[in-house]
């Protein structure tokens, strides 16, 4: 089987000359049980023996955790994942809620909440052929009939989150740097992908982590809002009663959804339960013979339109379109809201987005673009997609002659809209520039957002979920990182 | 005849590569005690002619073994690859005295290989971590990744550019040999090359650059062509299998550039010697056995280099810590 997630993954999968299993490095613990009696031979007639039964081994078990704490392979992780986050597991859970429901123990039915990223919706509609509007509300009613989904929301609101936290992090990491505070690191390097991220905690650890921007991923700034803010305020359950499933544009996704940081210990609870691909969405309609231009239509919801004020909400629900979109490229635009936003907030300058002129260096996706103000440049920022541009950068940064201050990091070349989990040309199996650009034009067809103007960001910063000091805000949308130690194995040496 | 012009200790553990410069004045080797060592005549003439001598060490670089070394086509820089994951590329700063001028990180595991594009702008490099490297060199010597190539399953083992164009090769334990080409910004793979039945170790371009010849751990040598009608899957395929003549893994094989020699060394300690069969197809022609030295090591022999001047000059290297030099008469 080849491997699904992302190139950067994949180099960094250190060994892997043998399947799974026999190449995990981790010491399997087997609990010993006393056996009655060794090498029993039982004698069953003259002509031949029987062997003693056999004792029954307990099969070792490797936890997704464990892969993730180890420097070895990802191969085993792959394995672990596919049986974790599946749509067979999915449907595991939708099995067992009619189950509960039919011997009326409604405390174990868990609620399943869907969140679709706006790439896959864009990916879903091109391979579809529909425009985006059509195919969000297709699959809105696909995740509620099919799924029992009782909500489906766009993580395009939580990265509205993401995003302003970017905007803040930068501004107050720049004026430390100004001020020699020694303990700021620049460039900031972005956080939401998530392939990067287990690259530079496996390969480059403590050096490179300083760097990273602390804010939450779209994906697990939703994880936040469904099994917190909507546990507590709205739906008045424990999030282990939720089922999370996250629709995203790429596998590594579900690596990021398994981390230990996005993990409830108490309730014993992810924040995102489950991530499927866009793929295994297509692959799902493929296998089900579903016609997703006949399913019937249903909204997307909004996280906070299930506020208990409905009156107020609905006023303000006519404002705010259910679909909408930020500027600044299909991996989020973190980039061009940051610089935007430092311009006004550090240099007072309006930057409008048609002055961003982004120039092209080695490659189409390692770009930069400079902040002039009076002839004077003031702010260097970068786009660094795909492992070469990765690797450049951190070679850069270690040798201390990477001038930027801030660097749009994505894993994949193009960024997300090519993510590993986006649908790929039925004949050649990969992803051709004719299809990436449908796509491209199908994500870009709805009119952008601009960041604070959406009224329930707006009241949930000043809800007690955010406002009430720094560490819920820490909690709710920002993470941290941690090295990951090498494992020098001698047996592992191979030349 | 193949003849031992000299034998050249120094080397503290197994030497693992020879490499001659592009005058063919110096004969570079690395190995196990992480260090290269430049080799070169006494004298130009009589008996100082036959005598060889270390003339420099260069240490203080690599942490690990040191798999590989190769000359720039300038013939003024070195690169090697480690074990130690890293890249080394060193400058002549005069005769014998080399400095290291950038350290290239970027690899996960062992790198076994590195080779200078022919016009120099380009370095490639592969590892056990799968993937071959393509590094940008610039005129100020920056040296940046210009493309991670992952089309292998398996541990790289060797890389090659084609004498002529900017057409990179490589040959895995995967048991396949690829070929790259520029295409807009990135390198694509464009050619997958199978037959061997198990580890490709090298390969090498005629002088003209229209065929090639591997050498496996399936003990064959393979000779392959270009056949540009067939465009449709892979335009290179094999059209000779040679058997028979080492018993054990062939490590290395080298076209010599100036008289069409083939070279080859096993893990079988031998050294054999082919020519092209004049009297065969010439599309197709056929390898003619010149010469077969057994026990030209007493070890494994790593790594054969013609010398591309002193064109009957070839250089081996062995686990058994030595480098020799012969010199083969037809």
């Amino acid at each position: 089987m080849s491997s699904k997630f992302s190139g950067i993954i994949q180099i960094n999968d250190l060994d892997d000359f043998i399947g799974p299993g026999q190449e995990c490095v981790k010491p399997v613990k087997l609990e010993k049980k006393p056996t009655k009696k060794a090498g029993l031979i039982q004698i069953i007639d003259e002509t031949g023996l029987q062997e003693a039964p056999k004792p029954k081994v307990q099969k070792a078990k490797i936890s997704l955790d464990d892969c993730l704490a180890c420097s070895g392979c990802v191969t085993s992780a792959e394995t672990v994942l596919i049986n974790q986050q599946s749509t067979d597991e999915l449907f595991k859970i939708i099995e067992n809620n009619k189950k509960h429901i039919e011997n009326q123990k409604f405390c174990h039915v868990k609620k399943i909440i869907v969140s679709i990223s706006p790439q896959s919706r864009a990916s879903l509609a091109a391979r579809y052929n529909l425009d985006l509007e059509t195919c969000t509300k297709k699959l809105c009613g696909f995740f509620k009939n099919y799924f029992n989904a009782e909500f489906v929301f766009d993580t395009t609101f939580s990265r509205e989150f993401s995003l302003i936290e970017s905007e803040r992090e930068f501004v107050e990491r720049f004026r430390k740097f100004q001020s020699n505070s020694s303990s700021v690191k620049l460039p900031i390097l972005t956080s939401s992908c998530p392939g990067w991220i287990c690259y530079a905690e496996k390969t480059h650890g403590s050096f490179i982590l300083p760097y990273i921007s602390t804010v939450k991923s779209p994906q697990q700034v939703m994880g936040s809002l469904v099994k917190d803010y909507l546990c507590k305020n709205i739906f008045d359950m424990t999030p282990d009663n939720i089922y999370h499933v996250s629709i995203m544009p790429c596998y590594d996704k579900k690596l990021e959804s398994s981390r230990k940081e996005f993990y409830n210990e108490f309730h014993q609870s992810k924040d995102v339960d489950c991530v499927l691909s866009t793929i295994e969405i297509e692959s799902l309609f493929q296998k089900e013979n579903i016609d997703l231009s006949s399913i019937q239509d249903s909204d997307l919801d909004l996280p906070f339109s299930l506020s208990k004020n409905q009156i107020s909400v609905k006023k303000e629900l006519e404002k705010q379109s259910l679909l909408y979109n930020h500027e600044g490229g299909g991996s989020g635009g973190y980039l061009e809201h940051v610089l935007i936003n430092s311009a006004k907030v550090l240099f007072d300058f309006d930057l409008s987005r048609d002055q961003i002129v982004y120039k092209q260096l080695r490659n189409t996706d390692f770009k930069e673009v400079n902040l002039e103000i009076n002839g004077e440049v003031k702010l260097r920022f970068a786009l660094a997609y795909g492992f070469r541009n990765i690797q450049n950068i951190v070679q850069k940064i270690k040798k201390n002659n990477c001038h930027y201050h801030y660097i749009e990091i994505m894993a994949c070349p193009s960024g997300c809209l090519n993510g590993g989990g986006q649908i790929r040309d039925e004949s050649t199996n990969s992803l051709s520039k004719e299809l990436f650009e449908k796509v491209e034009n199908i994500y870009y067809s709805v009119k952008a957002q601009i960041l604070r103007d959406n009224i329930f960001v707006k009241s949930l910063y000043e809800s007690d979920w955010l406002n009430n000091d720094e560490i819920n805000l820490k909690r709710n949308l920002h993470t941290t990182y941690h090295e990951v130690e090498k494992i020098t194995n001698g047996l592992s040496i191979k030349w | 005849m193949l003849k031992l012009v000299t034998t050249l200790a120094g080397h503290d553990d197994m030497v693992w590569c020879v490499a001659w410069n592009p005058k063919g004045n110096l004969l570079a080797s690395c190995g196990g005690d992480h260090s290269v060592r430049i080799w070169s005549q006494k004298g130009q003439n009589g008996e100082e002619a036959n005598q060889w001598t270390c003339r420099a060490k260069l240490s203080d670089g690599h942490s690990r073994t040191i798999r590989w070394v190769s000359w720039s086509p300038c013939g003024k820089k070195l690169a090697t690859a480690s074990f130690d994951t890293t890249i080394i590329i060193w400058k002549q700063k005069n005769d014998f005295d080399f400095e290291i001028i950038a350290n290239l990180e970027g690899h996960e595991n062992e790198v076994k290989c590195t080779a200078w594009s022919i016009d120099g702008s380009f370095l490639a490099s592969c590892s056990r971590d799968r993937s071959v490297w393509v590094w940008d060199v610039s005129e100020d010597e920056e040296y940046e990744c210009s493309s991670v190539l992952t089309s292998h399953s398996q541990d790289v083992k060797h890389v090659l550019w084609n004498p002529h164009k900017n057409i990179l090769v490589s040959s895995s334990y995967d048991n396949s040999i690829k070929m790259y080409q520029q295409d807009v910004d990135d390198w694509i793979n464009t050619e997958t090359l199978e037959s061997h039945q198990s580890t490709v170790w090298s390969c090498d371009y005629n002088p003209e650059g229209t065929r090639l010849i591997s050498c496996s751990d399936d003990k064959t040598l393979k000779l392959w062509k270009e056949d540009p009608e067939k465009k449709n899957k892979s335009s290179w395929s094999c059209y000779s299998t040679i058997s028979g003549f080492h018993n054990r893994t062939i490590y290395s094989v080298k076209w010599s550039k100036t008289n069409n020699l083939i070279a080859t060394a096993s893990a079988d300690n031998s050294i054999h010697i082919f020519k092209e069969n004049e009297s065969s197809d010439a599309n197709e022609p056929t390898l003619l056995l010149l010469e077969h030295k057994e026990n030209a090591h007493c070890q494994d022999c790593n790594c054969i280099d013609w010398n591309p001047v002193q064109n009957n000059l070839l250089a081996s290297c062995s686990d058994d810590g030595t480098v020799k030099i012969w010199k083969f008469d037809e």
